[in-house]
């Protein structure tokens, strides 16, 4: 289903809230396979690896941030804010590595706006999916990163 | 530094990214297990896409009606005023009549042309996450829909099919950055290439630079050999303003497609050009102006209250 302004991609948003809760060893493995489920869809322009690249990037990053700083990973408007701003970043960085690899971007107002579109569902979807995928992560790496 | 790392982690950063730029170099090189890792995903998933596409349509026409209510309202209060009387069958009966008329006019089109096709739904439409422009439909191999054919809609061109699988196909949509066309202008015959933007406007660059263009030119698909991946003559725009820039080697011009991407649901796919090139025999009509009717009063001295006539 297309959602104004683009909508959000599911994956890519539980990804990155997964890699805010956890440590950057376990953020780097998520976002390899959070990439890889990504490149697999047909709808991937690039080839295989692309994704993946740009999200094992981002999900460390985003882990090595919120490690060991309670005020991030124990205030869920920070991992909010965080999980947007690693969505935005996540998508530009796959605009220029898709650059780098010879693809067409389209305009660069119709970019702007896609990407403004993708921070504002993110912003919307992200704080009601938290709870649970913070409850998940409890259970399965203990209560210490549960919001 | 709250988190320093150690050499555990940095070796764990260091085979992944080298495992990925190991997948990256593989399908560049055109290995097939990485394509048929795709083929199969997409073939496992195609029952889940059209479950979902019918257990979220009821939002979807919610949506769109939202999304449209500023152009629409014109006919939000004519389906007002009949809401009384369609209550009872709207839901389901608006999704089939839009579907209806949007396989009417693809008949039609087809039909003039003497294109053979396939009729199909479409049963999902792609992320819009990787900036790329797709959409997938119900029809597939098994249907005769193979790679490199042109889709149509009612209105004309919709895109080219990407990929095809057994019982679905990928539609590479005519606006998708990507895309790219040879086009001509009805009429005049001058060529050119049309390329989409992501948006329902794409950017048309003549070859010759000595020709000219007007705002309100239709254009149509050149066609190319054996009819695919485009076949001659599917309209697919109208141009909407020229850049005349005096120092541009080439002259190129803004074309909004015919076709609405974002309220496909029924599309065609062309398996057989025609026979002979339709020409310009698909561009559409031009809209004719709707008369005003006038009305005039006639005041007769001493009568007690006028008579108003109505005449066209």
């Amino acid at each position: 289903m297309r959602l104004p302004a683009g909508g959000f991609n599911l994956l890519l948003v539980v990804a990155i809230i997964w890699s805010a809760l956890s440590t950057p060893e376990i953020g780097a493995l998520t976002g390899f396979g959070a990439g890889i489920g990504m490149d697999l869809s047909q709808t991937s322009p690039g080839p295989m690896g692309h994704w993946t690249l740009v999200l094992i990037m981002i999900c460390y990053g985003v882990a090595f941030l919120g490690y060991g700083d309670d005020n991030i990973r124990g205030n869920p408007i920070n991992v909010v804010l965080l999980t947007t701003a690693g969505v935005v970043l996540s998508q530009v960085a796959f605009l220029i590595l898709g650059l780098m690899l010879g693809q067409q971007i389209g305009s660069i107002g119709n970019l702007i706006f896609l990407l403004a579109g993708s921070a504002f569902w993110t912003a919307i979807i992200s704080p009601l999916i938290i709870k649970v995928i913070s409850y998940l992560h409890a259970n399965i790496f203990g209560s210490r990163a549960q919001l | 530094m709250r988190y320093g790392g150690d050499n555990r982690g940095r070796l764990l950063i260091i085979v992944l990214v080298v495992t990925t730029l190991f997948l990256i170099t593989l399908d560049l090189r055109g290995v097939q297990v990485i394509s048929g890792l795709r083929t199969g995903t997409q073939t496992a998933l195609t029952p889940v896409q059209k479950a979902g596409s019918w257990v979220v349509s009821p939002l979807r026409n919610f949506l769109s009606d939202v999304t449209h209510l500023g152009r629409t309202r014109n006919k939000i209060a004519k389906l007002q005023a009949e809401n009384d009387q369609l209550r009872l069958t709207l839901q389901d009966r608006k999704v089939a009549d839009a579907q209806l008329g949007q396989l009417k006019g693809v008949l039609n089109l087809a039909g003039t042309a003497g294109y053979k096709i396939v009729n199909a739904k479409v049963i999902s439409q792609g992320s819009s996450t990787s900036f790329t422009q797709t959409l997938t439909i119900d029809a597939g191999t098994s249907s005769g829909v193979q790679e490199n054919m042109t889709v149509l809609s009612g209105y004309g061109l919709v895109g080219v099919v990407k990929y095809a699988y057994s019982h679905s196909a990928l539609v590479q949509l005519a606006s998708d950055p990507a895309f790219r066309i040879g086009a001509r202008i009805a009429g005049s015959q001058q060529i050119g290439i049309l390329s989409g933007q992501g948006t329902r406007k794409g950017v048309l660059q003549l070859l010759d630079n000595t020709t000219t263009i007007h705002k309100g030119d239709a254009l149509l698909a050149r066609g190319s050999d054996n009819g695919r991946p485009f076949v001659p003559g599917v309209p697919i725009g109208e141009v909407t303003s020229v850049n005349n820039s005096p120092g541009a080697v080439t002259q190129t011009a803004d074309v909004k497609f015919y076709t609405n991407f974002s309220t496909l649901g029924v599309v065609a796919v062309v398996v057989s050009g025609a026979s002979a090139d339709p020409r310009d025999a698909l561009v559409p009509p031009k809209p004719h102006p709707t008369p005003l009717p006038t009305v005039t009063i006639y005041a007769t001295p001493g009568a007690v209250a006028p008579s108003p006539t109505a005449t066209k």
